[in-house]
């Protein structure tokens, strides 16, 4: 198996960094603001990103998932709030319907995910449901020839911009042995009546990315928003997770990059003690260790990526990809801080920036926790 | 209508330029190419036109050895419809360059040919204006605008404080300045599409022109010497405490007063 990103993948990539390096003053101020500028998300439909997992018969690019990774890891190197909703949007919510999706829902609704009018959002937590997605207890009703959802959902990444969401509800109470049984996904438009968003997250880091929470009370939907079979949700989730996590594996390490290049930048520029900080051995030492765990972070997620484009099973190997680059750009995000003193604490750098935003990775699209029980799990039953 | 804009690639302006090691040119090994930024401006000009009227086409043509593939591939993937290489040695006089791209328009028979104003590499300026010349059209600099006006085209040209518009009939060169209108970032369909196409190649003998021109000889090319530090001088006091010993030190220090 190849790991190397072939010549048009890193093309892609560098296509994309030119752009974003052009975004500027807007990735602060939308961070200040706590918005994602719109204009932002419509020029990374009309740059292709929005679509490039998509396939040519669907009407999207149909690049392979290694693109997509360096693709995501450029934008989060760039602004990590964007990349999040990137990843949502084209990674988890395009792939279900892809994979799921029937013509008519694949003809509908993917290009609403492509044309840069928001990003769409993918509903599976709720309050008391977070990585024990099984427990989850939003209920849909048959209703004439369509559904009533009823719930609430917490924590939605781009609930604010989304066209539509992807809800998980149950259709039947849970099963003594199948916990999940009853699960189902539903292709629910952002203006349905019932559904409404409830207010902004205040969060640590991310914060240009929306998560809010969404509140359901009787949204009726038509039979045509069945994504997948009635009762098959659970599996269809976990599914959209496994890409999902290839997303936010890429995304840490965009982080981790962008962090290790200013510390770096900022290195060379600052003398103590009448050198360089560089020829700091301490430093070296540093620097040397966060590249070392970031190029294995990006070797882990390809091989996922890989994996995935060869249509292997790639669930393990998203954990695992997931669960190493999260954790690694906690420590290199601190360590790039670290070498900048006490200007690394300050707003006025970016570098604060990063480390907040890495602060997440190890918390969404399933914990450490949950990727080190995927991982074992595999490990156990294959015996 | 059909545009022909002609491109140069050059060191990308984000290089350190080194001098080479015979004294006359700037070091080229390893660095980053790219098209010269007055072209990425022809280029996004013409393809402002083509969104306008989606008939319009658009072709390229660089002059040069096969590295300017990389700058033709990257108009294409901007969204041009076509592109050519015409081989030729990398020293090649700016004239005979400039006659090279004047037979490739006499062959596609444009509208509009453009060029960026200068190229950012060697700044002369020069292949624009000898292309009008050997081809014996008009030519138009500074421009930062074209709009279609019937069967003419309104020529924005950029002067001190604000614009010329001039009229003129195709076929017509322009040179092209930066303008408001960034040049487009390549898409992803973009570069995937430009992947495909084929980039035909011609020579200067099959283009009937003999490198013939007067050629420019660097004698010797050198960095400009490294400035002095700054001094950084602490004063206290009021204003005019530290207005007076300002002036002191321009008369005592940098003996400017």
């Amino acid at each position: 198996m190849r790991l190397e990103p072939s010549e048009t993948e890193r093309e892609l990539a560098l296509a994309v960094r030119a752009w974003a390096e052009g975004l500027g003053g807007r990735i602060a101020r939308g961070e200040r603001e706590g918005t994602l500028p719109l204009d932002v998300v419509r020029e990374l439909g009309t740059l292709g990103v929005l679509g490039m997992t998509i396939p040519e018969r669907d009407g999207g690019l149909g690049l392979s998932t290694v693109a997509f990774a360096l693709v995501l890891e450029e934008l989060a190197a760039a602004w990590p709030s964007l990349a999040v909703g990137v990843s949502v949007n084209s990674g988890i919510v395009a792939g279900s319907i892809v994979r799921d999706g029937t013509d008519q829902q694949r003809a509908k609704w993917l290009p609403r995910l492509v044309d840069g009018s928001g990003l769409g959002a993918f509903a599976l937590t709720e309050p008391s449901a977070g990585s024990d997605a099984a427990s989850l207890k939003a209920i849909a009703m048959r209703d004439g020839d369509g559904w009533r959802l009823n719930g609430r959902k917490q924590f939605i990444t781009s609930a604010r911009y989304a066209p539509f969401f992807i809800v998980f509800a149950r259709v039947s109470p849970p099963e003594p042995a199948r916990p999940h049984a009853g699960v189902t996904a539903f292709i629910v438009p952002a203006e349905t009546m019932g559904l409404t968003i409830g207010e902004t997250e205040s969060k640590m880091g991310l914060r240009a990315s929306d998560t809010s929470g969404i509140m359901l009370e009787d949204a009726w939907v038509g039979p045509g928003a069945v994504l997948g079979d009635v009762g098959k949700g659970f599996a269809l989730a976990l599914a959209g997770l496994d890409g999902g996590r290839i997303g936010i594996a890429a995304q840490s390490i965009g982080i981790a990059r962008a962090a290790l290049e200013r510390a770096i930048a900022y290195g060379r520029a600052r003398s103590q003690f009448g050198r360089s900080i560089l020829e700091f051995e301490g430093i070296r030492l540093a620097i040397a260790q966060a590249r070392a765990e970031i190029d294995a972070a990006r070797l882990l997620a390809h091989r996922a990526s890989r994996l995935r484009d060869l249509g292997e099973p790639f669930t393990r190997e998203a954990s695992m990809a997931k669960l190493y680059a999260s954790e690694m750009t906690q420590r290199v995000t601190y360590s790039a801080l670290q070498l900048f003193g006490g200007y690394g604490y300050m707003s006025e750098y970016d570098i604060e920036r990063y480390a907040r935003d890495a602060r997440a990775t190890p918390l969404y699209e399933g914990t450490s926790e949950i990727q080190r029980m995927v991982i074992a799990r595999s490990l156990v039953t294959a015996a | 209508m059909r545009f022909l804009v002609c491109l140069k690639q050059v060191p990308d302006s984000t290089v350190k330029v080194k001098v080479g090691a015979g004294g006359k040119a700037v070091a080229t090994e390893g660095i980053t190419w790219s098209m010269s930024p007055y072209d990425e401006y022809a280029v996004e000009l013409a393809l402002e036109r083509k969104d306008a009227d989606p008939t319009t086409v658009v072709s390229v043509v660089t002059v040069g050895s096969a590295r300017g593939r990389d700058a033709l591939r990257q108009a294409l993937a901007m969204g041009c419809d076509d592109a050519t290489l015409v081989n030729a040695p990398e020293d090649l006089p700016a004239l005979d360059v400039a006659k090279a791209l004047a037979a490739v328009a006499k062959e596609m028979k444009p509208d509009i040919v453009l060029c960026g104003k200068q190229a950012s590499d060697d700044d002369q300026g020069l292949v624009g204006p000898a292309v009008a010349e050997f081809l014996g059209w008009p030519h138009v600099g500074m421009l930062t605008k074209a709009v279609s006006s019937g069967d003419a085209w309104e020529l924005w040209r950029e002067v001190e404080g604000g614009h010329e518009v001039w009229k003129a009939k195709p076929p017509v060169v322009g040179l092209v300045h930066k303008s408001d209108k960034e040049p487009r970032y390549p898409s992803l369909p973009g570069i995937m599409k430009a992947k495909k196409k084929e980039i035909p190649e011609k020579d200067l003998a099959s283009l009937g022109v003999t490198a013939s021109s007067p050629k420019i000889e660097v004698v010797a090319m050198e960095l400009p010497p490294q400035r002095g530090g700054g001094k950084i001088f602490k004063l206290d006091g009021d204003a005019k405490a530290v207005a007076e010993q300002v002036a002191n030190l321009l008369h005592t220090e940098s003996k400017v007063l």
